[in-house]
């Protein structure tokens, strides 16, 4: 019916949007720094730590704009989007460094814009912004279903529920499921039902023991000021692909809600904040599926693969950048790393150059650059090494939050302990090959998983030192290192 | 798969060190295995078909030697026939002699052991060169913690870049990769050298542009350029922590010839040929003139040839001077050149 024609009007908004933008950065020179990860990823303590890092001008040697000191200051600026609330900066500083704990889960978008004045490296004295917008990582599991029918989003929801370990958790979901009938009559009773059940499933499934990502839709387990109107009101049917939705049938109802909440709310979210990117860094948890085992892992792949086609990577051009902006930096980011010995640290890239394989040779034949590290934006742990039983094993040091538990052990907040998670492999094909290639808790109970990546509090800092990290330096100078020469 | 499990331990434990894991050889039980993993990824090196199969056994060097071993052979008979002679001319005349033939014998051998080491010294800096770019290629760690060391090593006697090394020693604990550790250390210790370089190289191709328009003949300053040039290679390769007797001075201008050689076609992107045409404009004014400023950028070009083969590090972080920067020097009015950066 209408699609095309929304189509249409949808391109001309985003070409339009993006001539506007190419007019305001030929005046003031700005980077558009999109911050891509699921929930958990740790895209507010990255944002938080790349700021202060910024702001305060903290140890940064890599980065060389900053060691060189041609960054004359960075400065905090009023935001361009008025209608968008600001990125609670000082809150979350004050959370990490004073009260030392992480900062809360973002429950709505933000954003944040910062003014480098640096010096160019000719002399000239310039000045360039920094956008960054922080959203609750589940929204972003929404992208993918923009090119996805309601029929083929019910079809695949299913597939997935009915595989282990998802089919023991959706066993509510499926038995409500099995009493509704598609062609008949809608019922709002039901559909209410229904919606409910599968956000229970699919909170079930966001569990730390499962970690499974491929959850959309994404407002379902964050739903803003959304929350109970009829957009978010729907949920699969077992309905055939290629069929036709009787009039005022259950069906049509779950269609058209389904519908109007990639209009309403999946659209302008991509279009205000993923269609205009200049870089983008990809943070990706790897740590917390290992923690839960090979399913998750390859679930995340398959999430991570789905969002990243609805990025646009390749080299800019003067075109490009008129009508059809491009990112031609993508930084994949394996976050947490420093809950591994560095010598660990090139295996788990590694993981993560597997696990975003087919992003990184389409985003390369594009034309972008791209890099891959392990990253820590807020480093919560020292080095160590254990002795035991001649041989030396590569340790860390950190305090593990109230609750978490290691073999027998469990941890009252307040310890400090040295801790080896386990090995990680050195072919990463090993875990994506094999199904049964280590435990995790998904199927064994903790003592039993072959990882264990457990819950830190942040560092314990003086009064006025800097936030330690791992290569945060090396982010920045990928990201927006050639901006400020 | 898994040998070692996750395990947890008191930080009081005493098998617990909280060490400098950098020292630490065997935490990685297959260290070799991944480092063949990283050269398999690096582009193979083709020995060159143009050049013929290095020989064994070489006739010319079997030549020479024996050769050089005849005339130290009848150096030493002439000298000790001489001795001799004095000896029965009277003893005092033989004994100052043999005084003198013994203090030859130990400065010559003192001479050569000095040639030996610059020699080494300018190999070791070659070496490093090369590392220091395959580092850059495969961003290792522990080779990018080597170049840095070896650096350090290198300009330990340079008192200028104390507060630097002091730095970068600082940083040697941290987290950084391989590439960006090089490339940190091309930024601290390299750039204050780069700078005096340009300078140096600046300075000596006006020295030659001045000289060459004054002199009244063409010999002249055919030896001016040819002093002036060794000079300036010399004093780059102590500036950049070599330290050439002789023999190196030789290698290295033979060096810095080569590479004119091999990068000759980029002179066209350099901006010889504007330089060059602007040579004809100018010796339309005075032939003299256009011919100093010509002699003047063959020097800068051959100095600048001259850093890039005796820099320890290759340019990565730091942008290599061009021509352009100093021809703009040398036609500058002089305050004006001391006030550039």
């Amino acid at each position: 019916m209408s699609d095309p024609i929304a189509n249409i009007l949808e391109q001309g908004r985003l070409r339009a949007g993006a001539l506007l933008d190419f007019g305001k950065h030929l005046i003031h020179p700005t980077v558009r720094l999109g911050v891509t990860g699921m929930s958990r990823a740790g895209k507010t303590v990255f944002i938080t730590a790349l700021v202060n890092g910024l702001v305060r001008g903290g140890r940064l040697p890599v980065f060389e704009a900053l060691a060189s000191g041609r960054v004359a200051s960075a400065e905090l600026a009023p935001q361009p989007d008025d209608g968008v609330p600001r990125f609670d900066y000082e809150t979350h500083v004050r959370a990490l460094t004073v009260e030392r704990r992480w900062p809360e889960s973002t429950r709505r978008i933000s954003e944040l814009r910062l003014a480098i004045e640096y010096q160019a490296k000719r002399g000239a004295l310039r000045t360039l912004t920094l956008d960054i917008v922080d959203y609750p990582g589940e929204w972003l599991l929404d992208l993918p279903l923009l090119n996805k029918s309601y029929e083929d989003w019910a079809r695949e929801t299913l597939t997935a529920s009915r595989q282990a370990p998802r089919a023991a958790l959706a066993e509510a979901w499926h038995r409500h499921l099995a009493t509704l009938d598609a062609n008949g009559p809608q019922d709002e009773q039901a559909a209410l039902t229904a919606a409910a059940l599968f956000t229970d499933y699919l909170r079930a499934c966001r569990d730390r023991r499962f970690a499974i990502s491929m959850l959309p839709p994404g407002r379902f387990l964050m739903p803003g000021d959304l929350a109970g109107s009829p957009a978010l009101t729907f949920a699969p049917l077992d309905v055939p692909p290629d069929g036709v939705a009787p009039a005022r049938s259950l069906w049509a109802m779950m269609q058209r809600r389904y519908e109007s909440y990639k209009a309403v709310l999946v659209r302008p979210f991509f279009r205000d904040h993923f269609s205009r990117l200049d870089r983008q860094i990809v943070l990706v948890d790897v740590l917390s599926t290992l923690n839960a085992g090979p399913e998750a892992l390859r679930d995340l792949e398959g999430a991570l693969a789905a969002i990243l086609d609805c990025f646009n990577p390749g080299r800019r051009s003067v075109l490009s950048s008129l009508f059809k902006p491009r990112i031609d930096r993508i930084l994949f980011a394996a976050t947490k790393a420093d809950h591994l010995h560095r010598s660990s640290h090139d295996r788990l890239e590694a993981i993560l150059r597997r696990l975003t394989e087919r992003a990184i040779s389409r985003a390369t034949f594009a034309g972008a650059s791209i890099d891959v590290i392990a990253l820590a934006a807020v480093r919560a742990t020292r080095e160590a090494t254990i002795r035991q039983g001649g041989a030396n094993l590569p340790a860390i040091l950190g305090t593990p939050a109230a609750g978490e538990v290691m073999g027998a052990q469990v941890f009252d907040g307040n310890t400090e302990i040295a801790m080896f998670p386990g090995d990680l492999p050195e072919d990463p094909n090993v875990f994506f090959n094999d199904p049964s290639a280590f435990r995790g808790l998904a199927s064994v109970p903790a003592p039993d998983a072959d990882f264990r990546f457990l819950h830190l509090l942040p560092p314990a800092l003086a009064e006025g030192e800097p936030l330690p990290h791992i290569r945060l330096d090396r982010t920045l100078e990928f990201l927006i290192g050639d901006r400020l020469s | 798969m898994n040998q070692r499990r996750p395990t947890a331990f008191a930080v009081n434990d005493p098998n617990v060190i909280v060490a400098e894991p950098d020292r630490e050889t065997d935490l990685l039980q297959t260290r070799t295995a991944s480092n063949a993993a990283d050269e398999a990824t690096l582009p193979a090196t083709l020995p060159d078909p143009t050049m013929p199969p290095r020989r064994r056994w070489r006739w010319g060097t079997l030549f020479w030697s024996a050769l050089g071993g005849l005339v130290t052979l009848g150096l030493g008979l002439a000298v000790t026939q001489l001795i001799d002679d004095l000896f029965t001319r009277s003893t005092a005349l033989g004994w100052l002699g043999l005084v003198l033939a013994a203090i030859a014998t130990l400065s010559f051998v003192a001479i050569v052991i000095r040639e030996v080491r610059g020699l080494l010294r300018l190999s070791a800096i070659e070496e490093l060169r090369d590392d220091a770019a395959a580092t850059l290629a495969s961003d290792n760690r522990d080779d990018g913690i080597a170049v840095v060391r070896a650096l350090l090593h290198l300009t330990r006697r340079t008192p200028r870049l104390a507060r630097a090394r002091k730095t970068l020693n600082a940083h040697l604990d941290d987290i950084i990769d391989g590439a960006d550790f090089v490339r940190l250390a091309e930024r601290h210790l390299m750039g204050p050298l780069d700078r005096e370089a340009r300078q140096l190289v600046s300075a000596a191709a006006k020295r030659v542009s001045i000289v060459t328009a004054v002199s009244p003949r063409a010999a002249i300053d055919m030896i001016f350029v040819l002093i002036t040039v060794l000079g300036l290679i010399r004093r780059l390769a102590y500036l950049y922590g070599g330290r050439p007797g002789a023999l190196g001075l030789i290698r290295l201008m033979r060096l810095c010839i080569a590479h004119l050689t091999v990068t000759g076609g980029l002179a066209v992107s350099d901006g010889l040929v504007q330089q060059v045409l602007g040579h004809g404009v100018v010796a339309k004014l005075s032939s003299r003139l256009g011919e100093g400023v010509l002699n003047g950028l063959l020097t800068a070009r051959l100095g600048l040839a001259a850093i890039e083969t005796i820099r320890p590090l290759p340019f990565a972080a730091l942008t290599p001077p061009k021509l352009g920067d100093l021809a703009a020097e040398l036609t500058r009015p002089r305050d004006a050149a001391d006030r550039a950066p």
